[in-house]
Protein backbone atom coordinates (compact mmCIF):
# COMPACT_ATOMS: atom_id res chain seq x y z
CA UNK A 1 0.00 0.00 0.00
CA UNK A 2 2.66 2.58 1.03
CA UNK A 3 4.80 1.65 -2.22
CA UNK A 4 1.42 2.58 -4.06
CA UNK A 5 1.24 5.92 -2.40
CA UNK A 6 4.98 6.64 -3.40
CA UNK A 7 4.46 5.71 -6.91
CA UNK A 8 1.27 8.19 -6.92
CA UNK A 9 3.06 10.84 -5.66
CA UNK A 10 5.95 10.44 -8.30
CA UNK A 11 3.32 10.54 -11.01
CA UNK A 12 1.61 13.88 -9.26
CA UNK A 13 2.43 16.02 -12.08
CA UNK A 14 0.98 13.59 -14.84
CA UNK A 15 -2.30 13.76 -12.27
CA UNK A 16 -1.86 17.41 -12.75
CA UNK A 17 -1.48 17.13 -16.59
CA UNK A 18 -4.52 14.78 -16.90
CA UNK A 19 -6.80 17.15 -14.86
CA UNK A 20 -5.99 19.70 -16.45
CA UNK A 21 -6.84 18.14 -20.23
CA UNK A 22 -9.79 16.89 -18.41
CA UNK A 23 -11.12 20.23 -17.86
CA UNK A 24 -9.52 21.69 -21.51
CA UNK A 25 -10.77 18.77 -23.21
CA UNK A 26 -14.62 18.72 -21.87
CA UNK A 27 -14.96 22.77 -22.83
CA UNK A 28 -12.95 22.76 -25.95
CA UNK A 29 -15.34 24.21 -29.05
CA UNK A 30 -18.14 25.05 -26.79
CA UNK A 31 -19.60 28.61 -26.84
CA UNK A 32 -20.29 28.83 -23.14
CA UNK A 33 -17.04 27.35 -21.90
CA UNK A 34 -16.91 26.41 -18.11
CA UNK A 35 -20.22 28.19 -18.01
CA UNK A 36 -21.53 24.85 -18.36
CA UNK A 37 -20.49 23.49 -15.17
CA UNK A 38 -23.19 25.68 -13.61
CA UNK A 39 -25.60 25.26 -15.97
CA UNK A 40 -26.72 21.63 -14.26
CA UNK A 41 -26.97 22.94 -10.55
CA UNK A 42 -28.43 26.35 -12.10
CA UNK A 43 -31.30 24.27 -14.07
CA UNK A 44 -32.04 21.77 -11.79
CA UNK A 45 -32.60 24.74 -8.88
CA UNK A 46 -35.47 26.41 -11.09
CA UNK A 47 -36.96 23.10 -11.94
CA UNK A 48 -36.87 21.64 -8.33
CA UNK A 49 -38.16 25.52 -7.23
CA UNK A 50 -41.01 25.23 -9.30
CA UNK A 51 -41.83 21.57 -8.53
CA UNK A 52 -41.46 21.44 -5.40
CA UNK A 53 -41.87 24.52 -3.44
CA UNK A 54 -44.58 26.68 -5.55
CA UNK A 55 -46.61 23.56 -6.86
CA UNK A 56 -45.68 20.58 -4.21
CA UNK A 57 -45.11 23.23 -0.60
CA UNK A 58 -42.05 21.83 0.29
CA UNK A 59 -41.06 22.84 3.41
CA UNK A 60 -37.08 24.20 3.30
CA UNK A 61 -35.90 25.45 6.92
CA UNK A 62 -37.37 29.08 6.38
CA UNK A 63 -34.84 29.37 3.61
CA UNK A 64 -35.67 30.79 0.37
CA UNK A 65 -36.40 27.63 -1.28
CA UNK A 66 -33.54 28.04 -4.24
CA UNK A 67 -30.78 28.66 -2.12
CA UNK A 68 -32.14 25.46 0.06
CA UNK A 69 -31.98 23.75 -3.15
CA UNK A 70 -28.63 25.00 -4.78
CA UNK A 71 -26.87 24.67 -1.41
CA UNK A 72 -27.75 20.75 -1.43
CA UNK A 73 -27.04 20.90 -5.42
CA UNK A 74 -23.51 22.16 -4.98
CA UNK A 75 -22.05 19.10 -3.58
CA UNK A 76 -24.16 16.50 -4.99
CA UNK A 77 -23.68 18.00 -8.76
CA UNK A 78 -20.12 17.29 -7.62
CA UNK A 79 -20.60 13.80 -6.54
CA UNK A 80 -22.49 12.69 -9.59
CA UNK A 81 -20.30 14.55 -12.27
CA UNK A 82 -17.19 12.89 -10.21
CA UNK A 83 -18.76 9.77 -10.37
CA UNK A 84 -20.22 9.31 -14.15
CA UNK A 85 -17.20 10.44 -15.50
CA UNK A 86 -15.06 8.67 -13.15
CA UNK A 87 -16.62 5.12 -13.69
CA UNK A 88 -15.97 5.72 -17.21
CA UNK A 89 -12.61 6.88 -17.13
CA UNK A 90 -10.62 3.74 -17.59
CA UNK A 91 -12.17 2.82 -20.14
CA UNK A 92 -11.83 6.02 -22.39
CA UNK A 93 -8.37 6.31 -22.21
CA UNK A 94 -8.40 2.43 -22.91
CA UNK A 95 -5.55 3.56 -25.83
CA UNK A 96 -3.65 4.80 -23.09
CA UNK A 97 -4.13 2.06 -20.32
CA UNK A 98 -2.83 -0.42 -23.23
CA UNK A 99 0.37 1.69 -24.45
CA UNK A 100 1.89 3.18 -21.87
CA UNK A 101 2.74 2.51 -18.08
CA UNK A 102 1.43 4.91 -14.94
CA UNK A 103 -0.72 4.24 -11.83
CA UNK A 104 -3.71 3.90 -12.78
CA UNK A 105 -5.58 5.37 -10.75
CA UNK A 106 -4.46 8.36 -11.93
CA UNK A 107 -7.29 8.06 -14.64
CA UNK A 108 -10.47 8.61 -12.28
CA UNK A 109 -8.27 10.58 -9.74
CA UNK A 110 -7.99 13.05 -12.57
CA UNK A 111 -11.43 13.29 -13.26
CA UNK A 112 -12.49 13.53 -9.63
CA UNK A 113 -10.13 16.54 -9.90
CA UNK A 114 -11.90 18.30 -12.99
CA UNK A 115 -15.21 17.82 -11.30
CA UNK A 116 -13.36 19.55 -8.15
CA UNK A 117 -13.35 22.70 -10.46
CA UNK A 118 -16.59 22.48 -11.89
CA UNK A 119 -17.39 22.90 -7.91
CA UNK A 120 -15.42 25.96 -7.95
CA UNK A 121 -17.28 27.28 -10.45
CA UNK A 122 -20.76 26.54 -9.11
CA UNK A 123 -19.77 28.05 -6.07
CA UNK A 124 -19.46 31.20 -7.39
CA UNK A 125 -23.21 30.96 -8.62
CA UNK A 126 -24.54 30.11 -4.95
CA UNK A 127 -22.31 33.16 -3.75
CA UNK A 128 -24.75 35.32 -5.75
CA UNK A 129 -27.97 33.66 -5.23
CA UNK A 130 -27.19 33.88 -1.41
CA UNK A 131 -26.67 37.53 -2.02
CA UNK A 132 -29.55 38.20 -3.79
CA UNK A 133 -31.58 36.52 -1.20
CA UNK A 134 -29.83 37.95 1.85
CA UNK A 135 -28.30 34.93 3.43
CA UNK A 136 -25.86 35.38 6.33
CA UNK A 137 -22.54 33.46 6.52
CA UNK A 138 -22.39 32.12 10.21
CA UNK A 139 -19.22 30.54 11.32
CA UNK A 140 -20.32 27.50 11.25
CA UNK A 141 -19.38 27.63 6.97
CA UNK A 142 -16.04 26.39 8.69
CA UNK A 143 -17.42 22.81 8.50
CA UNK A 144 -17.27 23.10 5.21
CA UNK A 145 -13.36 22.46 5.56
CA UNK A 146 -14.97 18.97 6.92
CA UNK A 147 -17.31 18.29 4.69
CA UNK A 148 -15.79 19.17 1.44
CA UNK A 149 -13.06 16.60 2.23
CA UNK A 150 -15.39 13.65 3.12
CA UNK A 151 -17.00 14.53 0.09
CA UNK A 152 -14.44 14.32 -2.18
CA UNK A 153 -12.95 10.96 -0.52
CA UNK A 154 -16.28 9.10 -0.72
CA UNK A 155 -17.10 10.35 -4.40
CA UNK A 156 -13.26 9.37 -5.55
CA UNK A 157 -13.92 6.04 -3.52
CA UNK A 158 -16.95 5.22 -5.83
CA UNK A 159 -15.09 6.43 -8.63
CA UNK A 160 -12.38 3.88 -8.57
CA UNK A 161 -14.50 1.33 -7.67
CA UNK A 162 -16.89 1.52 -10.37
CA UNK A 163 -13.95 2.70 -12.75
CA UNK A 164 -12.70 -0.69 -11.73
CA UNK A 165 -15.83 -2.80 -12.34
CA UNK A 166 -16.58 -1.20 -15.41
CA UNK A 167 -13.24 -2.55 -17.33
CA UNK A 168 -14.36 -6.05 -16.07
CA UNK A 169 -18.00 -5.72 -17.33
CA UNK A 170 -19.28 -3.00 -19.16
CA UNK A 171 -22.42 -3.07 -18.07
CA UNK A 172 -21.66 -0.73 -15.43
CA UNK A 173 -21.53 2.20 -17.88
CA UNK A 174 -25.63 1.78 -17.81
CA UNK A 175 -26.13 1.05 -14.49
CA UNK A 176 -24.31 4.44 -13.35
CA UNK A 177 -26.98 6.93 -14.47
CA UNK A 178 -29.65 4.87 -12.54
CA UNK A 179 -28.06 4.71 -10.05
CA UNK A 180 -27.50 8.16 -9.68
CA UNK A 181 -30.69 9.43 -10.16
CA UNK A 182 -32.07 6.75 -7.33
CA UNK A 183 -29.39 7.90 -5.16
CA UNK A 184 -30.54 11.44 -5.41
CA UNK A 185 -33.89 11.04 -4.00
CA UNK A 186 -32.80 8.95 -1.49
CA UNK A 187 -30.48 11.71 -0.34
CA UNK A 188 -32.41 14.82 1.24
CA UNK A 189 -31.50 17.53 -1.64
CA UNK A 190 -35.11 18.28 -2.66
CA UNK A 191 -36.05 17.45 1.03
CA UNK A 192 -34.92 18.09 4.33
CA UNK A 193 -33.48 15.49 6.29
CA UNK A 194 -36.01 16.49 9.26
CA UNK A 195 -38.74 15.14 6.91
CA UNK A 196 -37.65 11.71 7.23
CA UNK A 197 -39.82 10.05 9.68
CA UNK A 198 -37.82 9.00 13.12
CA UNK A 199 -38.29 5.38 12.39
CA UNK A 200 -36.33 5.37 8.98
CA UNK A 201 -33.66 7.60 10.01
CA UNK A 202 -31.37 4.86 10.32
CA UNK A 203 -31.29 4.56 6.70
CA UNK A 204 -28.89 7.48 6.70
CA UNK A 205 -26.34 5.46 7.88
CA UNK A 206 -26.71 3.65 4.39
CA UNK A 207 -25.59 6.48 2.49
CA UNK A 208 -22.72 9.10 3.54
CA UNK A 209 -23.66 11.46 1.21
CA UNK A 210 -27.42 11.72 3.16
CA UNK A 211 -25.28 13.76 6.16
CA UNK A 212 -22.94 15.21 3.93
CA UNK A 213 -25.40 17.01 1.51
CA UNK A 214 -27.66 17.71 4.96
CA UNK A 215 -24.50 19.38 6.87
CA UNK A 216 -23.16 21.20 3.78
CA UNK A 217 -26.77 23.16 3.34
CA UNK A 218 -26.88 23.50 7.23
CA UNK A 219 -23.63 25.27 7.58
CA UNK A 220 -23.99 27.17 4.42
CA UNK A 221 -27.48 28.41 3.60
CA UNK A 222 -28.90 27.45 7.42
CA UNK A 223 -25.64 29.12 9.30
CA UNK A 224 -26.06 26.40 11.80
CA UNK A 225 -23.36 23.74 12.68
CA UNK A 226 -24.53 20.14 11.37
CA UNK A 227 -25.41 17.18 13.61
CA UNK A 228 -21.76 16.22 14.34
CA UNK A 229 -22.31 12.43 15.12
CA UNK A 230 -23.64 12.41 11.72
CA UNK A 231 -20.92 13.97 10.01
CA UNK A 232 -18.02 12.03 11.81
CA UNK A 233 -19.67 8.74 11.01
CA UNK A 234 -19.83 9.84 7.25
CA UNK A 235 -16.55 11.03 7.34
CA UNK A 236 -15.15 7.33 8.78
CA UNK A 237 -17.48 6.17 6.44
CA UNK A 238 -16.03 7.42 2.92
CA UNK A 239 -12.23 7.39 4.24
CA UNK A 240 -13.12 3.78 4.84
CA UNK A 241 -15.20 2.81 1.15
CA UNK A 242 -11.76 4.93 0.05
CA UNK A 243 -9.32 2.73 1.44
CA UNK A 244 -11.26 -0.39 0.25
CA UNK A 245 -11.90 0.65 -3.33
CA UNK A 246 -8.40 1.63 -3.99
CA UNK A 247 -7.38 -1.53 -2.43
CA UNK A 248 -9.83 -3.30 -4.86
CA UNK A 249 -8.20 -1.42 -7.92
CA UNK A 250 -4.91 -1.54 -7.08
CA UNK A 251 -5.11 -5.17 -7.05
CA UNK A 252 -7.04 -5.56 -9.96
CA UNK A 253 -5.48 -3.08 -11.98
CA UNK A 254 -2.73 -5.64 -13.66
CA UNK A 255 -5.27 -6.80 -16.23
CA UNK A 256 -6.73 -3.87 -17.16
CA UNK A 257 -4.92 -3.80 -20.62
CA UNK A 258 -5.13 -7.43 -20.87
CA UNK A 259 -9.45 -6.55 -21.08
CA UNK A 260 -9.84 -3.25 -22.57
CA UNK B 1 25.37 -9.90 -14.68
CA UNK B 2 24.51 -5.99 -14.70
CA UNK B 3 21.51 -6.83 -17.09
CA UNK B 4 18.91 -3.90 -17.73
CA UNK B 5 15.91 -6.12 -18.72
CA UNK B 6 16.10 -9.92 -17.59
CA UNK B 7 13.13 -12.34 -18.72
CA UNK B 8 13.14 -15.78 -16.93
CA UNK B 9 10.66 -18.27 -18.63
CA UNK B 10 8.29 -15.14 -19.15
CA UNK B 11 4.73 -17.09 -20.32
CA UNK B 12 2.28 -14.67 -21.49
CA UNK B 13 -1.85 -15.93 -21.86
CA UNK B 14 -4.55 -14.04 -23.71
CA UNK B 15 -7.53 -14.81 -22.70
CA UNK B 16 -10.31 -14.32 -25.80
CA UNK B 17 -13.96 -14.22 -24.13
CA UNK B 18 -17.03 -15.46 -26.14
CA UNK B 19 -18.82 -12.02 -25.34
CA UNK B 20 -17.61 -9.04 -27.05
CA UNK B 21 -16.24 -7.77 -23.88
CA UNK B 22 -15.59 -9.39 -20.05
CA UNK B 23 -19.65 -10.45 -19.31
CA UNK B 24 -21.04 -10.93 -16.20
CA UNK B 25 -22.14 -14.05 -17.07
CA UNK B 26 -18.60 -15.57 -18.34
CA UNK B 27 -16.81 -14.47 -14.69
CA UNK B 28 -20.16 -16.07 -13.08
CA UNK B 29 -19.71 -19.81 -14.82
CA UNK B 30 -16.19 -19.35 -14.40
CA UNK B 31 -16.76 -19.06 -10.84
CA UNK B 32 -18.24 -22.09 -10.54
CA UNK B 33 -16.77 -24.39 -12.70
CA UNK B 34 -12.63 -24.06 -13.01
CA UNK B 35 -12.22 -26.25 -15.76
CA UNK B 36 -13.88 -23.99 -18.52
CA UNK B 37 -11.16 -21.89 -17.50
CA UNK B 38 -8.37 -23.28 -20.09
CA UNK B 39 -10.81 -23.31 -23.01
CA UNK B 40 -10.12 -19.69 -24.95
CA UNK B 41 -7.22 -18.57 -24.70
CA UNK B 42 -4.08 -17.83 -26.97
CA UNK B 43 -0.53 -18.49 -25.74
CA UNK B 44 0.85 -15.34 -26.93
CA UNK B 45 4.59 -16.16 -25.27
CA UNK B 46 5.98 -19.30 -24.00
CA UNK B 47 8.82 -19.58 -21.39
CA UNK B 48 10.86 -16.68 -22.91
CA UNK B 49 14.27 -16.11 -21.36
CA UNK B 50 16.76 -13.02 -22.35
CA UNK B 51 17.80 -10.87 -20.69
CA UNK B 52 19.70 -7.27 -22.47
CA UNK B 53 22.64 -5.41 -21.03
CA UNK B 54 23.50 -1.32 -20.99
CA UNK B 55 24.49 -0.34 -24.18
CA UNK B 56 23.41 -2.81 -26.71
CA UNK B 57 20.40 -2.34 -29.36
CA UNK B 58 18.26 -5.16 -29.64
CA UNK B 59 15.76 -5.56 -32.68
CA UNK B 60 13.35 -8.12 -32.31
CA UNK B 61 12.14 -9.57 -35.89
CA UNK B 62 9.31 -12.23 -36.74
CA UNK B 63 5.75 -12.37 -38.24
CA UNK B 64 2.54 -10.68 -37.22
CA UNK B 65 1.32 -12.25 -33.92
CA UNK B 66 3.94 -14.03 -33.39
CA UNK B 67 4.72 -11.74 -29.80
CA UNK B 68 6.90 -9.08 -30.34
CA UNK B 69 4.91 -6.35 -28.84
CA UNK B 70 3.81 -8.72 -25.97
CA UNK B 71 7.60 -8.17 -24.97
CA UNK B 72 7.69 -4.43 -25.37
CA UNK B 73 4.56 -4.65 -23.57
CA UNK B 74 5.73 -6.92 -20.75
CA UNK B 75 8.94 -4.98 -20.62
CA UNK B 76 6.90 -1.93 -20.07
CA UNK B 77 4.65 -2.83 -17.34
CA UNK B 78 1.76 -2.30 -19.14
CA UNK B 79 0.97 -5.78 -19.03
CA UNK B 80 1.65 -8.20 -16.54
CA UNK B 81 3.18 -12.46 -17.14
CA UNK B 82 0.93 -15.16 -16.22
CA UNK B 83 4.29 -16.89 -15.08
CA UNK B 84 8.13 -16.42 -14.84
CA UNK B 85 9.64 -13.25 -13.64
CA UNK B 86 10.69 -9.71 -15.43
CA UNK B 87 13.76 -7.49 -14.00
CA UNK B 88 13.73 -4.01 -15.42
CA UNK B 89 16.64 -1.72 -14.09
CA UNK B 90 16.25 1.81 -15.61
CA UNK B 91 14.01 4.17 -16.69
CA UNK B 92 12.02 3.24 -20.02
CA UNK B 93 11.01 5.38 -22.40
CA UNK B 94 7.89 3.15 -25.09
CA UNK B 95 7.06 4.31 -28.24
CA UNK B 96 4.86 1.51 -28.78
CA UNK B 97 1.90 3.06 -31.03
CA UNK B 98 1.45 5.92 -33.02
CA UNK B 99 -0.53 8.57 -31.09
CA UNK B 100 -1.15 6.84 -27.44
CA UNK B 101 -1.28 9.33 -24.96
CA UNK B 102 -1.65 12.49 -27.94
CA UNK B 103 -4.92 14.16 -27.57
CA UNK B 104 -6.87 14.75 -30.76
CA UNK B 105 -8.47 18.21 -29.15
CA UNK B 106 -5.49 19.83 -27.49
CA UNK B 107 -2.55 22.09 -29.57
CA UNK B 108 0.82 20.41 -29.85
CA UNK B 109 2.20 22.52 -27.37
CA UNK B 110 -0.18 21.12 -24.70
CA UNK B 111 0.06 17.46 -26.08
CA UNK B 112 4.08 17.79 -25.85
CA UNK B 113 3.44 18.63 -21.83
CA UNK B 114 0.57 16.23 -21.84
CA UNK B 115 2.87 13.19 -23.36
CA UNK B 116 5.90 14.19 -21.56
CA UNK B 117 3.90 14.42 -18.09
CA UNK B 118 2.73 10.96 -19.55
CA UNK B 119 6.72 9.56 -19.75
CA UNK B 120 7.14 10.50 -16.58
CA UNK B 121 8.41 13.75 -17.03
CA UNK B 122 8.49 17.01 -14.55
CA UNK B 123 7.01 19.89 -15.80
CA UNK B 124 10.37 21.57 -15.41
CA UNK B 125 12.45 19.21 -17.31
CA UNK B 126 9.91 19.28 -20.06
CA UNK B 127 10.18 23.09 -20.49
CA UNK B 128 14.05 22.90 -20.43
CA UNK B 129 14.13 20.43 -23.24
CA UNK B 130 10.61 22.19 -25.33
CA UNK B 131 12.68 24.01 -28.11
CA UNK B 132 14.39 20.56 -28.97
CA UNK B 133 11.67 18.33 -29.13
CA UNK B 134 10.11 21.07 -31.99
CA UNK B 135 12.88 21.28 -33.06
CA UNK B 136 13.39 17.68 -33.98
CA UNK B 137 9.65 17.48 -34.63
CA UNK B 138 10.05 19.93 -37.06
CA UNK B 139 6.89 20.81 -35.64
CA UNK B 140 7.24 24.86 -34.73
CA UNK B 141 4.53 25.95 -37.01
CA UNK B 142 2.10 23.49 -36.19
CA UNK B 143 2.41 23.95 -32.12
CA UNK B 144 -0.75 26.07 -31.34
CA UNK B 145 -3.53 24.25 -34.01
CA UNK B 146 -4.77 20.87 -32.30
CA UNK B 147 -3.88 17.65 -33.76
CA UNK B 148 -6.66 16.38 -34.60
CA UNK B 149 -5.38 18.65 -37.94
CA UNK B 150 -2.54 16.70 -37.92
CA UNK B 151 -1.15 14.36 -40.54
CA UNK B 152 -0.24 10.49 -39.97
CA UNK B 153 3.38 11.61 -40.08
CA UNK B 154 3.47 14.94 -37.85
CA UNK B 155 1.21 12.95 -35.48
CA UNK B 156 4.22 10.32 -35.23
CA UNK B 157 6.98 13.22 -35.31
CA UNK B 158 5.67 14.60 -32.18
CA UNK B 159 5.15 11.26 -30.47
CA UNK B 160 8.93 10.11 -31.06
CA UNK B 161 10.12 13.21 -30.49
CA UNK B 162 8.82 13.76 -26.50
CA UNK B 163 9.66 10.01 -25.98
CA UNK B 164 13.34 10.30 -27.31
CA UNK B 165 13.70 13.27 -25.06
CA UNK B 166 12.58 11.88 -22.27
CA UNK B 167 15.78 10.42 -21.37
CA UNK B 168 15.15 6.93 -20.38
CA UNK B 169 17.68 4.24 -20.21
CA UNK B 170 15.53 2.29 -21.82
CA UNK B 171 14.20 3.07 -25.15
CA UNK B 172 11.23 0.83 -26.45
CA UNK B 173 10.24 1.71 -30.63
CA UNK B 174 7.68 -0.76 -32.21
CA UNK B 175 6.94 -0.31 -36.07
CA UNK B 176 5.81 3.44 -36.10
CA UNK B 177 8.01 4.84 -37.75
CA UNK B 178 6.81 3.83 -41.09
CA UNK B 179 4.59 6.84 -41.27
CA UNK B 180 7.00 9.29 -41.13
CA UNK B 181 9.22 10.50 -44.27
CA UNK B 182 12.80 9.11 -45.56
CA UNK B 183 14.35 12.02 -44.23
CA UNK B 184 11.95 11.69 -40.35
CA UNK B 185 13.09 8.23 -40.83
CA UNK B 186 16.52 8.41 -41.38
CA UNK B 187 16.88 11.27 -38.03
CA UNK B 188 15.06 8.54 -35.73
CA UNK B 189 17.69 6.04 -36.68
CA UNK B 190 20.53 8.51 -36.50
CA UNK B 191 19.10 9.01 -32.55
CA UNK B 192 18.55 5.58 -32.08
CA UNK B 193 22.30 4.62 -33.21
CA UNK B 194 23.62 7.18 -31.36
CA UNK B 195 21.45 6.68 -28.20
CA UNK B 196 22.30 3.01 -28.18
CA UNK B 197 25.69 4.19 -27.86
CA UNK B 198 25.31 4.09 -23.42
CA UNK B 199 21.55 3.05 -23.27
CA UNK B 200 19.35 0.16 -24.00
CA UNK B 201 17.04 0.40 -27.42
CA UNK B 202 14.40 -2.26 -28.09
CA UNK B 203 13.55 -2.44 -31.73
CA UNK B 204 10.43 -4.46 -33.06
CA UNK B 205 10.14 -3.44 -36.61
CA UNK B 206 9.41 -4.90 -40.21
CA UNK B 207 12.10 -2.95 -41.88
CA UNK B 208 14.82 -5.25 -41.86
CA UNK B 209 17.45 -3.18 -43.34
CA UNK B 210 16.59 -0.42 -40.43
CA UNK B 211 16.99 -3.24 -37.80
CA UNK B 212 20.52 -4.27 -39.29
CA UNK B 213 21.91 -1.02 -39.40
CA UNK B 214 20.87 -0.54 -35.62
CA UNK B 215 20.78 -3.42 -34.06
CA UNK B 216 24.20 -5.85 -33.47
CA UNK B 217 21.60 -8.17 -31.68
CA UNK B 218 18.81 -10.18 -33.21
CA UNK B 219 15.84 -11.86 -31.63
CA UNK B 220 13.80 -13.84 -34.24
CA UNK B 221 10.12 -14.84 -32.84
CA UNK B 222 7.58 -17.63 -33.90
CA UNK B 223 4.41 -18.30 -31.97
CA UNK B 224 6.13 -16.60 -29.15
CA UNK B 225 8.97 -18.66 -28.68
CA UNK B 226 12.38 -17.32 -29.10
CA UNK B 227 13.92 -19.03 -32.23
CA UNK B 228 16.66 -17.39 -32.60
CA UNK B 229 18.90 -14.50 -31.02
CA UNK B 230 22.60 -13.41 -31.83
CA UNK B 231 24.29 -11.85 -34.50
CA UNK B 232 22.13 -9.50 -36.36
CA UNK B 233 22.48 -10.72 -39.86
CA UNK B 234 22.89 -14.31 -39.00
CA UNK B 235 18.90 -14.01 -37.29
CA UNK B 236 17.38 -11.66 -40.01
CA UNK B 237 19.08 -14.47 -42.77
CA UNK B 238 17.44 -17.33 -41.12
CA UNK B 239 14.45 -15.27 -40.76
CA UNK B 240 14.15 -14.29 -44.30
CA UNK B 241 15.31 -17.72 -45.53
CA UNK B 242 12.20 -19.06 -43.06
CA UNK B 243 9.89 -17.06 -44.99
CA UNK B 244 10.57 -18.04 -48.20
CA UNK B 245 9.91 -21.76 -47.54
CA UNK B 246 6.84 -21.26 -46.50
Amino acid sequence: MLKNFVELWEYRELLLALTMREIKVRYKQTFFGAAWAILQPAALTIIFTVIFSIFLKVPSENTPYPVFAYSALLPWTFFTTAVSFGALSVVNNGSLVTRVYFPREVLPLATVGAAIFDFFMASIVFIILALIFQIHFSVNLLFVLLILPAVIMFATGISLLLSCLNVLFRDVRFIVPLLLQIWLYVTPVIYSLSQIPDKFRFLIFLNPMAPLVQGFRESTALGKAPNLSYLFFALGFSLFTLILSYWFFKTREKIFADII
Amino acid sequence: MNSVVEFKNVSKDFVTSRGKYGLLIEAISNFFSKTSKNKNKIHALKNVSFSLKPGEAIGIIGKNGAGKSTILKLISKIIYPNSGEIIVNGKIGAFIELGAGLHPELSGRENIYLYGAILGMKKGEIEKKFNEIVEFAELKKFLEIPIKKYSSGMYSRLGFSVCSFCNPDILLVDEVLAVGDIQFQKKCLDKMHSFAKEKTVVFVSHNLDAVAKICKKVMLIENGKIVKFGNAIDVIRTYVRNSKTI
